[in-house]
């Protein structure tokens, strides 16, 4: 019997095709009642050059469910931990929004919702996930910039992707091991 | 997809999987609501018509994600389609039927029933037939799935005053390509190799599958994009080559290009013969036109454009000058359009993979009802007269303004609107304002308090696309679609759709005869000649039919008869020649702003739908308020910095609006965003926030097509 | 982010913290040193008791109401994450503070015991069991040398704590070097020692003797030293570092907190008490007579290092989380 590996989810980003048009921050909102001010994800816009000389840039970023998520360290109550998927999440319930977490994170993932006083971020819609489905954002996102899936699936999108594209993490000397790919 | 069906449980029972799903990451949802996924549904937040699947928690709906089953969608949705959801349970959404009771726009409202309001507009309604005739009376719309009741209530009624929005939006663009080609085509940018943009800002402007065909088709086949833009765009940021062309010399460009790719023999001479009229006439006329003197014309160097005309031959058929959509710019639009039909036509991508291709359709079947006699007058704006050329049912609407103020040929004196807010999308606040007070009645179907609705003596609040069940839509293309809206979930205040209202209307009108029938005959109609057995339980269960593979070189036959006058693709067409317009589009200089004053332009951005949509929470965090783009050099001289207080203005209008002063637009432009500085405070967070361009915007048409032309207005600032 | 999410209460609870493990050290430092077999500075060993648990305790209380959750403080003590510093440090201000308390007690006379003990309404009083009432009268002050031997190590580690509490984030290249957990510490103890300075100044009944302040100026100096050349260090030593270090250093070294580190922190906090406390020194050092005791002078000095401390804190705090690796 084929030995069932362990899943590994990450996503790959083709920054490249991305439009700045926030389609998958509303569907992040809507799918996940993310309170009005805080976000789990976000378009970093980069901007260089003077007229009619320009350049600009647009990188998506969300937690990184990172492989040693500094985020988890140091919670106090173990309520930020990561599953063996390699999804990071918050444990509701046990979260007493000391923040020290959202310091703790070099991506600025988290953020305190001022609604449930609890700390909220990315959770690569697991609730989704586990049913076989595409993270919201990813499903949503005209130009199709993210794939998700399974590192350790060799038949995955985003397998092929990183075996056959050039790629980078952001930001690698964090030393959190994060999970987002950007093609270059 | 299938297994998003599978998944569309209506009962409490199953899914209990998915709740203790939820229950586990958020911690408060209750495991007794009955979760339904995936219905299947159309968007309803912008003309492009997405498919959508809804999710519906309990009776609330939860999420709406794209239905991938749409070619034209192309499995996505987009940040007004997700944000759908806040118009439905947006406290300050129109809730039911209102009559004014205080001045018009003093905002004093009395709550009544369906019976009152209907008694009350047909009353009124009635009053002016009496005394003006029906064509005393106006109906305006937007398209939508509905529209087409609206309309029909406005005809039935004998008015001949019915306006519909093409003449604000892309009524220029499609007359030219219609005039040159019979039709209208579509871009086939998913497979083209060379693409010029001017002024189509597709990354934000998004159309389907244009904005997502583009995307694919530059970065993963590298195909190569021009875009020419007065504003560095998001567009212009994916763009190979971004050229900040002079506004309003377009024209200059395109004639340029058509020069090198004549005078190099680059053109596709089999096509041309075989297909079109007027090349020969074509090769004398543009002889002036070089790449040096378009270079005066556009500030775009003479060896670009040679070189892009140059790759755009070779490129060809596998290359696209691409139409825009809201073409409506200049008074010359209509000439600029049809230069791009023709430089199209000479390169030969007429139907062909990666070219320009016809549309086609999906096969629908139609309601019968009962006819109604042609209306006695003609329309107000004498279009007949006047734009002889253009489409006549859907009038020319700032002709139409200047005629109903004046009263001229006669009065007009009632105004119904549909889904339709021209306080924004009609050139010049003031005037339309002027018109609305000249009214004996104005009547408003919309689903929120627009600032139209605000000046309205009756209100009758739509349900959301979210709650009705609307007829099914064709979308022609190169991968053509039929998609239908179905009810997501019940109205959740008193609201109909606009059938409903327009039956209790017609009732009260004795029109009723014309509108016996429910919603589900008409669409059992509709759907039975769909191309798919079952058709009606299939749009209910899919949304979607669609043909995914694209047909290329079906009217490339000798036999194939273009609906011109000649039959033949039209580069010189004797029509215009006829109608009094220069039958070969001939260049003039636009006037441009004189020192010391600046273009107003427009554009949009990808969170924002016309004036609609900026006040709803999700998308105005995006977009929190509108300024007004400045370029620093300009900036420096007036000393004015980024968040700086300006008072703008123009002969129409001022207005008060920050500054922000950026690099990405020209220095002879300003731009400012749509949607901005409402007058009516239940759109919360757009009401005295920003300032409305449509109130600087000047009274200007394009001359063959009448479309508003939106880009001729200079602006004075002084900070203030 | 970049928004700052810890904000004052979270600069007074490590102030607060840091400045019992001071009273708590220097008091448990005279207790240690013995003159003929009795403490060498009583009046500093009870002073330092008698204030050592209330800072702390409010500080405590100031984190547990900046908890986005306080009434789920005590999830904190059903858990214990070795490598979550909050964690240890949360287990380790619960005994330091006990210790604290019971080191108080020691050093209660037994007439003032019984009167605190009065303090308690009579009626519940009387519901409190004998044994506990028994338990509550011992008289501890034969352990205040034990207790202040077993509280040193507490005392130090809840000194450097305050300062792990953000060296250990490496997301936050301010923060994150072994230097700023020594920098709290020794300024930890600074405000400990100038407290009692102070303390021992205002004390109308046991008027300050020479040898005390001399001890506590000694101390003082050695400390405000000590701090000093870990500053530098730490802005040499990230001034070469990475980029992102170098980023986050420019909030001081020309950015946002310019002035309040070098003026208020380093110029009024440090150097300038550093001044004073030497200049009375002087006499001492060059052998020309006893120390000088103006009081003015050491109350200014006194003020400027409790002040320094705070500040010191609030930089870090602030900066640190405005620093990243963008
Ligand atoms: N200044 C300026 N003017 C412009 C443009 C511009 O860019 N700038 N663009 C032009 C173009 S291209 C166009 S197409 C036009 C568009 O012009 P309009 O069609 O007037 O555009 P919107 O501002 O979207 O107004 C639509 C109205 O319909 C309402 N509505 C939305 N959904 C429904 C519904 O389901 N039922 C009902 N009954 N009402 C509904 C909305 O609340 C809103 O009040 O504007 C043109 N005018
Ligand atoms: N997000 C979003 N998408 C939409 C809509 C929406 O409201 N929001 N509306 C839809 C509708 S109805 C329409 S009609 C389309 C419109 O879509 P487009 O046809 O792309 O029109 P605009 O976005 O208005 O872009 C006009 C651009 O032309 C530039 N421009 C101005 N003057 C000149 C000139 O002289 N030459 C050149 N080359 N460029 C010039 C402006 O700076 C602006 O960027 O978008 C559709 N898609
Ligand atoms: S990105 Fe931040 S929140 Fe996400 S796993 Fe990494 S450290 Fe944790
Ligand atoms: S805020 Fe919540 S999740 Fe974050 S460290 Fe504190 S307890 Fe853990
Ligand atoms: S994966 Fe889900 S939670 Fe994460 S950013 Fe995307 S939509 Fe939001
Ligand atoms: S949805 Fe896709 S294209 Fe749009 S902003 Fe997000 S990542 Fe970029
Ligand atoms: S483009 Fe966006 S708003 Fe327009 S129909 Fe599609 S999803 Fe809806
Ligand atoms: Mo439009």
């Amino acid at each position: 019997m084929a030995q069932k590996t362990k899943k590994r989810y990450a996503m790959v980003l083709d920054s490249r095709k991305c439009i700045d048009c926030k389609a998958c921050i509303v569907a992040c909102k809507a799918e996940n009642d993310v309170p009005l001010g805080v976000f789990r994800n976000r378009i970093i816009v980069e901007k260089a050059g003077e007229y009619p000389k320009l350049r600009m840039s647009f990188d998506p970023e969300q937690c990184h469910h990172c492989e040693n998520p500094s985020c988890v360290r140091v919670c106090p109550t173990g309520a930020s931990y990561q599953r063996e998927d390699g999804i990071v999440l918050v444990k509701y319930d046990d979260c007493i929004g000391c923040k020290y977490c959202i310091i703790a994170c070099p991506y600025d993932a988290r953020y305190h919702n001022p609604e449930t006083h609890t700390v909220g971020k990315c959770t690569f819609c697991a609730h989704r996930v586990d049913h076989g489905e595409l993270p919201a954002c990813v499903e949503t996102c005209p130009s199709k910039v993210r794939v998700f899936g399974d590192l350790n699936d060799p038949k995955s999108e985003l397998h092929q992707l990183l075996a056959s594209r050039r790629h980078q993490v952001m930001n690698p000397q964090t030393g959190n091991g994060p999970q987002l790919y950007y093609l270059l | 997809m299938e297994r998003r069906f599978f998944m569309q449980i209506l009962g409490a029972s199953s899914l209990v999987g998915v709740n203790s799903a939820c229950s586990k990451w958020f911690g408060k949802r209750s495991s007794a609501v009955p979760y339904r996924l995936g219905i299947p549904t159309t968007c309803e937040l912008c003309p492009n018509k997405c498919s959508v699947l809804a999710d519906v928690k309990g009776d609330r709906i939860h999420k709406l994600n794209p239905n991938p089953a749409n070619p034209k969608s192309r499995g996505m949705l987009c940040a007004r389609g997700n944000a759908a959801i806040q118009q439905v349970y947006d406290p300050d959404r129109l809730k039911q039927p209102m009559i004014r009771v205080g001045a018009r726009g003093e905002g004093k409202w009395r709550t009544v029933t369906w019976e009152e309001a209907w008694d009350f507009a047909a009353e009124k309604l009635k009053a002016t037939r009496d005394k003006f005739g029906p064509e005393g009376t106006l109906w305006s719309s937007t398209e939508g799935f509905q529209e087409v009741f609206f309309k029909n209530l406005g005809q039935a009624f004998g008015s001949p005053n019915i306006q519909r929005h093409p003449s604000l939006c892309l009524s220029s663009m499609t007359l030219a390509y219609s005039m040159t080609f019979g039709t209208v085509p579509s871009f086939d940018l998913l497979k083209a190799d060379y693409i010029i943009m001017a002024g189509a800002n597709r990354f934000e402007s998004i159309i389907t599958p244009d904005t997502m065909d583009l995307i694919g088709g530059t970065m993963n086949r590298k195909a190569k994009l021009v875009y020419l833009d007065p504003r560095f765009t998001v567009t212009a940021a994916k763009a190979d080559d971004w050229f900040p062309i002079r506004p309003g010399s377009d024209m200059a460009f395109i004639l340029a290009m058509i020069h090198v790719i004549i005078r190099e023999g680059k053109h596709d001479k089999a096509f041309l013969d075989a297909f079109t009229l007027g090349f020969d006439q074509l090769v004398e006329h543009v002889k002036p036109y070089t790449p040096e003197w378009a270079e005066g014309e556009t500030e775009i160097p003479a060896a670009d454009i040679t070189r892009i005309a140059r790759e755009f031959a070779d490129a060809a058929p596998r290359a696209v000058f691409y139409a825009g959509r809201r073409s409506s710019w200049y008074q010359n639009d209509f000439q600029m359009r049809r230069a791009q039909a023709i430089l199209n036509a000479i390169v030969g991508n007429w139907d062909r993979e990666g070219g320009m291709v016809p549309n086609r359709k999906i096969a629908k079947g139609e309601f019968m009802f009962l006819p109604w006699d042609d209306p006695k007058a003609s329309r107000v704006d004498e279009v007949e007269k006047d734009f002889p050329l253009t489409s006549a049912k859907d009038g020319v609407y700032l002709s139409l303004r200047e005629h109903v103020l004046k009263g001229q040929p006669y009065p007009v004196k009632a105004w119904m609107v549909y889904k339709q807010d021209p306080l924004h999308s009609v050139p010049d606040q003031g005037k339309t304002l002027k018109m609305m007070e000249q009214m004996d009645f104005i009547g408003v179907i919309d689903i929120a308090m627009s600032d139209t609705a605000w000046y309205a003596d009756v209100i009758f609040p739509e349900s959301h696309y979210l709650e009705r069940t609307d007829p099914i839509e064709v979308m022609p293309g190169i991968w053509p679609a039929a998609v239908y809206r179905q009810q997501v979930v019940k109205p959740i205040h008193d609201t109909k759709p606009c059938l409903e209202i327009v039956q209790g209307l017609a009732k009260r009108l004795g029109l009723n005869d014309y509108f016996d029938y429910t919603i589900e005959q008409w669409v059992e109609a509709e759907a039975k000649e769909l191309p798919i057995p079952n058709g009606f339980e299939h749009m209910k269960k899919h949304g979607v039919v669609a043909s995914t593979e694209a047909k290329y070189g079906t009217t490339r036959n000798e036999a194939h008869r273009f609906i011109t006058k000649s039959g033949k693709i039209e580069i010189f067409s004797e029509r215009l020649a006829e109608a009094g317009h220069d039958p070969l589009p001939v260049y003039t200089p636009q006037p441009q702003p004189p020192s010391g004053k600046f273009r107003l332009v427009l554009g949009r951005k990808a969170t924002i739908t016309h004036a609609g949509l900026a006040h709803l929470p999700w998308l105005n965090e995006q977009v929190p308020t509108n300024d007004l783009w400045l370029n620093p050099v300009p900036a420096g001289q007036m000393g004015i910095r980024s968040g700086d207080w300006l008072e703008v203005s123009s002969t129409s209008g001022k207005v008060k609006i920050q500054a922000r002063v950026t690099d990405e637009i020209r220095p002879d432009c300003v731009f400012m965003l749509h949607g901005f500085g409402k007058k009516s405070p239940w759109l919360k967070r757009t009401f005295n926030n920003g300032a409305a361009d449509a109130i600087l915007l000047e009274t200007a048409w394009d001359k063959v097509s009448g479309n508003a032309a939106m880009h001729e207005t200079f602006v004075s600032i002084v900070k203030t | 982010m970049r928004e700052p999410v810890w904000e004052y209460l979270i600069v007074n609870y490590l102030f607060l913290g840091g400045l019992s493990a001071g009273l708590f050290f220097v008091s448990a430092l005279a207790t240690w040193l013995q003159e003929e077999g009795r403490p060498a500075f009583p009046h500093i060993a009870r002073w330092g008791a008698l204030l050592a648990p209330w800072p702390v305790s409010l500080g405590s209380f100031l984190l547990i109401f900046d908890l986005g959750k306080p009434f789920r403080f005590w999830k904190l003590f059903f858990t214990f994450h070795w490598q979550s510093p909050m964690s240890i440090g949360s287990w380790l201000l619960v005994i330091f503070t006990m210790l604290t308390m019971a080191y108080l007690w020691a050093w209660l006379e037994p007439e003032e015991r019984t009167r605190l003990l009065n303090f308690i309404p009579t009626k519940v009083r009387q519901r409190i069991p004998v044994k506990v009432v028994k338990w509550l009268e011992h008289d501890l002050s034969f352990w205040r040398r034990e207790l202040a031997m077993a509280g040193f190590p507490l005392a130090v580690s809840v000194g450097i704590y305050t300062g792990v509490l953000l060296g250990a984030v490496q997301a936050r290249p301010f923060w994150n070097t072994n230097l700023v957990a020594q920098m709290f510490l020794f300024s930890a103890l600074s405000t400990g020692t100038a407290t009692l300075i102070l303390v021992r100044l205002f004390d109308k009944k046991q008027p300050v003797a020479l040898a005390e302040m001399r001890f506590l100026y000694t101390l003082d100096i050695c400390l405000i030293l000590i701090e000093f050349f870990i500053v530098l260090p730490y802005l040499i030593h990230g001034k070469l570092s990475v980029l992102a270090v170098q980023d986050a250093l420019a909030q001081v070294l020309g950015g946002p907190f310019t002035f309040t580190f070098w003026v208020l922190f380093l110029g009024c906090g440090l150097l300038t008490p550093l001044l004073i406390e030497l200049y009375e020194f002087k006499p001492v050092l060059l052998g020309q007579g006893p120390l000088h005791i103006n009081p003015r002078w050491a109350i200014t000095a006194a003020g400027l290092v409790i002040l320094g401390g705070y500040v010191l804190r609030y930089v870090f705090v602030f900066a640190g989380q405005a620093s990243g690796f963008r």
